[in-house]
């Protein structure tokens, strides 16, 4: 097990590295996808290799020319990496603008500095009920296939997309392996090396992930823990588009908490839903993942289901005892959505704290007194 | 010898100020009447209207909370119940209102606006969709999704335009046909376009004395005159305003009265972003002691800049092609339209310098100023600054930051000009 993590660590400690050597070794062009709806499957059909973007590793300097800083940490890093040349070896870019108003404003900036060989948008609807939504939802992923074919020069069957979809779905069931596997032996891995798997998995080309989840698993269902009863259980919701810092994660961990479960970007919400019914037509197949409600997506405009509730249930299924929000600062979709999580989870006398989250590092001291209360209070529940 | 600038204040603008109060005051009033009562964000509120629903439009209560000096209690509202500062302050500013009504903590009265039946959620920016979104899961109150995409390429625009009509015929005409119980009165559909039609074009003429040199009248008078083409559109009243401000402004040109004292502007800029509602006095200050009038500006220039397109004949189309038509708006939202529009605008009232108004709660633009200003300096050799603050959140303006990037803005103008 250790062998493998500490690949994945290889991996994720420096993407640019890996991602610039993938494309040496492998020949293929990079397509940056900007997180968090982007259908990969299509790009990986086009013989392309998807990798989604990921907040960057350093302050942002040369970004401040072009992004406020009151932008969440992944829109900044991102344009920072950008003018600073740090992402050349992408040769497309892709950006679903209707995800936030941040994502709106990408195409100019990059087109503006350091624009790619290739640079796509996507308008993907909200879930609104109706066949206007769906069928605007399935002519931009149709048009999206022809650019892509266009800029690879192949020609993109049905086949093709059968054949990717296939492969992300073997990585959707080897992520929901290990997260099953956590979920039954929450002491067997840390959190922080769990978001990292999930990271590796949007870095690496699926087909060599899925190996490597494969000898992951087998490893991990051998492995012998010693339970923990002490620790608390709890989950950890949001962390929209970015993994959030793993030290964060680490003081979690060394106040006594144990996550089994999460609701994050870089977590549970990546490989939720497999995609079904994809053999006769597997865009449509892919425009029905997208229309899925659940995981809860705020970006999506779903507003019957509850965020709160399905939080609930999660913790439930786990036997949990508490939840973190992690709240992207600067994150619009999260943050109108807190002040209602928060009221249905007091309703429901769920313990909860909401930590935001940013890109530049923040006062770990104020918030491990706070994770301490907190803890105080899941203890006592 | 240092010149003493000062604004010369219309007469015609202070007559807004009535129509608006009966506005509001008609919506405070409206369920004791026994009339429905929606909440609009994003252009969707022409459809309830034709519906004789009494209608508030999100950024509108915005501006009238701000008039009103409502802004800060209402803000503080909202920070009771969790919500976080980086929040849109619109959105902020409604669930204040609400948790206020709710716990009865006391407000300005006139704030106070009767509960929904319906949120009108057009989701233009996508904020606008969780703030609707907010208030079904605050409320329950039933909403009416109409999603509504800026045009990124020209080569979009014609299927996002079958798209957004498409949703209007399927999803927003019958879903006012249940919550009003009656069919879809396209008659005033067409009456209300007809009355905005004749408004806009008025208006337009207006417009053509903010680009004479020396200005006649100023971007913050046609702020505060842009109710009669937003949210009360289809109100008749809206007419006689705009002739009024019309004839004051054709007496001012015709009689060399400037709009700012002595004898014209310094600088003529142009005002990027929301128009500061709660801080419209203070901005004014701001510019014009330096001798400095904002003139003109792409969110002002939204409200039907182009009545010819409106045709009351093709109601339903042309409330779309507001948006998604051959001038349609949609487009200069998206920041690549913008710097044609902007470009426009600038040569069009010979504009100086640009002020891209960075509103820190309200993320639309604000990502890509730097780049626009880049982009619009380098064809047309006029300098911008940005300036952050908030268009309602008196938190986030800071007048040092302000007035140093201002300076900085007259001073770059002083030394091309030599
Ligand atoms: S974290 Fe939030 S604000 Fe940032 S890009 Fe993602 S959805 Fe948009
Ligand atoms: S985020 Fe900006 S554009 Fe959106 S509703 Fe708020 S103020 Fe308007």
């Amino acid at each position: 097990m250790k062998k493998v993590l500490a690949k994945i660590d290889e991996i994720t400690a420096d993407p640019y590295r890996y991602v610039a050597h993938l494309k040496e070794r492998t020949g293929k062009k990079i397509i940056g996808c900007f997180p968090m709806h982007v259908p990969e499957e299509l790009v990986h059909a086009a013989g392309m290799l998807p990798v989604v973007i990921w907040r960057g590793n350093e302050l942002v300097t040369w970004g401040h020319s072009h992004v406020p800083p009151y932008n969440c940490g992944v829109t900044r890093t991102f344009i920072d990496d950008a003018v600073k040349g740090k992402l050349q070896f992408m040769d497309g870019m892709v950006f679903h603008v209707r995800q936030c108003l941040q994502a709106g404003e990408f195409p100019l900036i990059i087109e503006r500095n350091v624009k790619p060989a290739y640079m796509e948008i996507l308008y993907l609807p909200p879930i609104y009920e109706g066949e206007a939504i769906k069928s605007f939802l399935l002519d931009d992923l149709i048009l999206f296939k022809e650019s892509l074919g266009n800029f690879s020069g192949k020609k993109i069957t049905d086949d093709d997309i059968i054949k990717s979809i296939g492969i992300y779905n073997e990585n959707r069931s080897l992520l929901g392996r290990i997260y099953e596997i956590r979920r039954e032996k929450p002491e067997i891995i840390k959190a922080k090396d769990v978001m990292k798997i999930v990271w590796s998995s949007m870095l690496m080309p699926k087909e060599d992930n899925n190996e490597l989840l494969k000898e992951l698993i087998s490893k991990m269902e051998k492995q012998e823990v010693k339970p923990e009863p002490d620790r608390l259980r709890i989950i950890l919701v949001g962390g929209l588009c970015q993994t959030i810092n793993f030290d964060i994660l680490d003081i979690m961990e060394e106040l006594g908490l144990i996550i089994p479960d999460d609701d994050l970007y870089v977590g549970s919400r990546y490989f939720a839903n497999k995609i079904t019914d994809f053999e006769k037509n597997p865009i449509k197949a892919i425009a029905n993942r997208y229309l899925k409600k659940t995981p809860l997506c705020p970006t999506k405009s779903v507003w019957d289901i509850h965020w709160a509730d399905e939080a609930i249930k999660k913790m439930k299924l786990n036997k949990a005892k508490g939840i973190i929000n992690v709240i992207v600062k600067f994150c619009p979709p999260h943050t109108t959505y807190y002040p209602d999580f928060k009221s249905v989870l007091a309703e429901n006398n769920i313990p909860e704290l909401a930590i935001e989250v940013e890109h530049e590092i923040i006062s770990f001291e104020s918030l491990k007194t706070r994770l301490q209360t907190f803890t105080e209070i899941v203890g006592g529940v | 010898m240092d010149v003493k600038y000062k604004i010369n204040r219309l007469e015609a603008t202070n007559s807004i100020r009535p129509l608006v109060d009966r506005h509001w005051e008609e919506l405070r009033t409206a369920k004791a009447r026994g009339e429905l009562v929606g909440w609009a964000s994003g252009p969707s509120f022409i459809f309830p209207y034709a519906m004789g629903m009494k209608c508030h439009f999100m950024a509108g209560y915005a501006s009238y909370c701000g008039g009103i000096g409502a802004a800060d209690e209402l803000l503080k509202a909202a920070e009771s119940i969790g919500e976080l500062a980086d929040t849109c302050s619109y959105h902020r500013l409604h669930t204040g209102m609400v948790e206020a009504i709710l716990k009865n903590i006391p407000i300005t009265e006139q704030a106070k606006l009767p509960m929904p039946d319906l949120m009108i959620c057009g989701r233009y920016c996508t904020e606008q969709a969780h703030y609707s979104e907010a208030f079904y899961r605050k409320l329950g109150i039933r909403i009416l999704p109409l999603e509504l995409p800026f045009v990124f390429r020209e080569k979009d625009r014609p299927r996002i335009k079958k798209f957004v009509l498409r949703q209007v015929k399927e999803i927003v005409i019958p879903t006012l046909e249940d919550v009003c119980g009656k069919p879809f009165d396209y008659a005033r559909l067409s009456e209300i376009l007809s009355v905005l039609k004749q408004t806009a074009a008025i208006r337009n003429k207006c417009w053509e004395f903010l680009a004479t040199r020396p200005a006649t009248w100023t971007l913050w008078d046609y702020a505060v005159s842009m109710a009669p083409v937003i949210y009360m559109m289809g109100d008749p009243k809206g007419i006689p305003y705009y002739e009024n401000l019309l004839k004051e402004l054709e007496y001012r040109h015709k009689n060399g009265i400037p709009a700012m004292a002595p004898a014209g502007e310094k600088y003529r800029i142009y005002w990027d972003g929301w128009i500061p509602w709660a801080f419209l006095g203070k901005f004014m200050r701001k510019f014009t002691p330096s001798g400095a009038v904002c003139l003109c500006g792409r969110y002002p220039w939204e409200m039907f800049a182009d009545p010819e397109s409106i045709d009351p004949e093709k109601p339903i189309e042309s409330a779309v092609d507001w948006l998604y038509g051959n001038h349609g708006i949609a487009t200069h939202l998206a920041p690549k339209g913008a710097i044609g529009k902007i470009g426009e605008l600038i040569e069009e009232y010979s504009i100086d310098g640009m002020v891209m108004f960075s509103s820190k709660s309200c993320r639309m633009w604000n990502l890509s100023n730097l780049d626009v200003i880049d982009a619009l300096e380098k064809k047309y050799g006029i300098p911008g600054v940005v300036i952050e603050a908030d268009m309602i959140d008196p938190e986030m303006v800071s007048d040092s930051q302000i007035n140093t990037r201002l300076d900085a803005l007259f001073e770059n103008i002083d030394g091309r000009r030599k």
